[in-house]
């Protein structure tokens, strides 16, 4: 009686705390995409949705009860989580399609506007920023077809900005002058930056001193987080003819010593976390990976894009355990709770899956996708790609994926707490479903 | 009697006319081609003396954006919105609506010389966006600064003269002399720990810079120009 008089309370506040503890992106610095407890088996209810000026396209982040998330209006928001209503807002000069992470009272976000940002987690107030050498989309000549061949051109799937992740009072995060940072968190003094050969908007996941992340160069970075030197690299696919099967975009999960993301070289990979030398890897046909893979009791779920597939493969091997279609890609990283795994799509639906059998469960349609303004959607719900890319040429491909994001679509990687699934979208709302 | 019944029956009006103002209304304005959402808060004034509000339109990159000329007449208001969706040339953005009695508001959207209708929906209490105040600032940077920086070749001499205002926060003069000497109109002032922000909204400049010792290290901005410079303590 007496030691259940004591333990209990504290198992309590364990758990509490582990449920409240999904303050950076995926989850936290490993990048495991898992929520501890359960997330809701049926949709109930909208609790709330939040409106900003601008496209959602990060994740939201809980701490204490306060859902931190950034909008492409600028802001980066403080917002009740029970209510819906808004704490404080602060406003920086450029979109923030990022995930921000909180640490001891302290908000670290990035901007567009080429800044990174510390703000106190109660008020907003800036406590420090720091310039990179500034933003950038990945570029290159004549970008997935896009004519002029011979003409650079932004790539406008290049949607994210690297999200930070805090670890032993240090943060870590990657631009779009190729640069990996680890700054001091307290007081935002440079403590070393790591060059790559092009954009950094993967995030970082740092796991036992080392910082993993993967550059547009389409080479994936092993960093010793003592001194900012690489231990390791590992080069994925190229693509001279069209530069769309290059690059990562995909954030890397590091679990039990081993390194699993993504790559729009369309593979799945499992990086051996010391060396990086390749363990396995998992061929999507030509579909791109932009998910940050979940990884779970030996399971790796991941969705793609083009191909619009949900896959759970053995983490240890790569053997395909289910693999369900979707109806359009997926962007969005998966969500595993106990039971449930929660990720977002491209046509504006959220979607909760059974875990173990990947059946759907149930599905959240915003009210932008069913509108289907320019009929970007087909009946069933699937891209109307005839209708959406019918000009390859000057800027009518870059309108075409203006048009096509705005339908509603589900960048955003769930957050699930307390029952209650949080997520942003373009038509610029978060939301909060049970 | 009849008079004071006629005044009753008014002020009844009137007061149901603000009960069904106060709240967030949800909708969609419908300009040909691009219908976009609007988010509408509106509350009546803490002192009772009128109204405020607040407009999101998340298709516009509009997030929280106070209302101006905000008029209650009984079943009708309008207001208008200053500080987007506007120039020189077009003016304010202005909404006339109706309470439509089902808990809807209709009305017209007009915006350069084109009008959209609107319905919005009442969908809870107001949240209303109350744009930063200047704040009071510390006294080791109250008093004259000043700087130089180039811009296109050509010197530009700051002189930023900061003071506590009491408690509507912290004021400034803030000036820029290149060809011609321009007194750009200060609306806010802000410090938050070493950070000291002065915007002037109505020529789109802002400085913001770190205070250390007798220096201010920061940025002159506007658009999408940044230009460092750095402040000195004037004698």
């Amino acid at each position: 009686m007496k030691i259940s008089t004591i333990v209990l309370p504290f198992l309590f506040l364990c758990l509490t705390s582990a449920a409240e503890a999904q303050s950076m992106f995926r989850g936290n610095a490993a990048h495991t995409g898992v929520y501890p407890g359960a997330g809701p088996r049926e949709f109930h209810r909208v609790k709330w949705k939040f409106p900003t000026g601008a496209r959602v396209v990060g994740s939201p982040v809980i701490q204490d009860k306060i859902i931190y998330f950034g909008s492409d209006d600028g802001s980066i928001y403080a917002v009740d989580a029970e209510s819906g209503r808004q704490i404080w807002k602060t406003t920086t000069r450029g979109p923030v399609p990022c995930t921000p992470a909180v640490d001891h009272g302290t908000v670290y976000v990035g901007s567009y506007d080429g800044k990174f940002y510390a703000l106190d987690a109660q008020s907003g107030a800036v406590k420090w920023k720091f310039a990179t050498e500034g933003e950038r989309r990945f570029e290159a000549k004549g970008v997935h077809g896009m004519q002029p061949k011979n003409q650079t051109i932004a790539d406008p799937f290049d949607v994210f900005l690297s999200s930070p992740a805090v670890v032993d009072g240090a943060v870590y995060f990657g631009s779009g002058d190729g640069n990996l940072y680890s700054l001091d968190a307290n007081s935002g003094d440079l403590r070393w930056k790591f060059k790559t050969g092009d954009v950094v908007h993967a995030s970082p996941a740092v796991v036992n001193g080392v910082a993993y992340v993967g550059s547009w160069d389409s080479y994936f970075y092993a960093v010793d987080v003592k001194n900012g030197k690489e231990k390791w690299r590992f080069h994925a696919g190229e693509d001279a003819l069209l530069h769309n099967q290059v690059g990562f975009q995909s954030s890397p999960a590091v679990v039990d010593g081993v390194v699993y993301t993504g790559c729009r070289d369309a593979q799945l990979y499992a990086l051996d976390a010391a060396t990086g030398k390749q363990k396995w890897k998992f061929d999507n046909a030509l579909s791109w990976v932009i998910t940050s893979p979940a990884v779970a009791d030996g399971k790796v779920y991941f969705a793609t894009s083009d191909s619009s597939l949900y896959h759970v493969v053995e983490a240890a091997t790569s053997k395909p355990v289910l693999k369900e279609e979707d109806e359009a890609y997926m962007f969005s990283s998966p969500a595993v709770t106990n039971d449930v795994v929660f990720i977002g799509v491209l046509n504006g639906t959220l979607e909760a899956r059974d875990r173990n059998s990947g059946k759907l469960l149930w599905e959240y349609q915003i009210e932008t996708s069913k509108r289907n303004a320019n009929w970007i959607l087909t009946a069933d719900r699937r891209f109307n790609v005839p209708l959406i890319f019918f000009d390859t040429w000057r800027e009518g491909p870059l309108v075409s994926v203006d048009r096509q994001f705005a339908i509603g679509a589900i960048f955003s990687s769930p957050l699930v707490a307390n029952s209650t699934v949080y997520f942003g979208s373009t038509d610029g709302f978060v939301y909060a479903l049970e | 009697m009849r008079i004071a019944f006629i005044l009753l029956v008014a002020a009844a009006c009137i007061s149901r006319a603000d009960e069904n103002a106060a709240g967030r209304w949800e909708g969609t304005l419908q300009i040909p081609g691009r219908p976009l959402t609007v988010i509408v808060d509106l509350a009546a004034e803490m002192s009772g003396d009128g109204w405020q509000g607040s407009i999101i339109i998340p298709g516009l990159g509009i997030g929280g954006a106070p209302l101006s000329d905000i008029a209650l007449n009984g079943g009708d208001i309008v207001f208008s919105i200053k500080t987007a969706l506007a120039d020189k040339q077009t003016g304010p953005a202005k909404f006339n609506a109706h309470f439509a009695g089902d808990g809807k508001l209709a009305g017209d959207f007009q915006q350069a010389g084109n009008t959209a209708p609107f319905t919005l929906e009442k969908t809870g209490p107001p949240q209303i966006e109350t744009p930063p105040h200047s704040t009071a600032i510390t006294k080791e940077i109250e008093g004259e600064w000043k700087g130089e920086y180039q811009l296109y070749g050509y010197p530009r001499k700051i002189t930023l003269k900061l003071k506590n205002g009491g408690p509507e926060g912290a004021t400034a003069e803030f000036v820029i002399v290149g060809r011609k000497e321009n007194k750009l109109p200060v609306d806010r002032v802000m410090q938050q720990g070493q950070f000291v922000t002065v915007d002037s909204h109505e020529t789109g400049v802002t400085f913001e810079g770190r205070a250390r010792k007798d220096e201010i290290e920061g940025t002159v901005l506007q658009g999408p120009l940044e230009i460092p410079v750095t402040l000195h303590r004037s004698n």
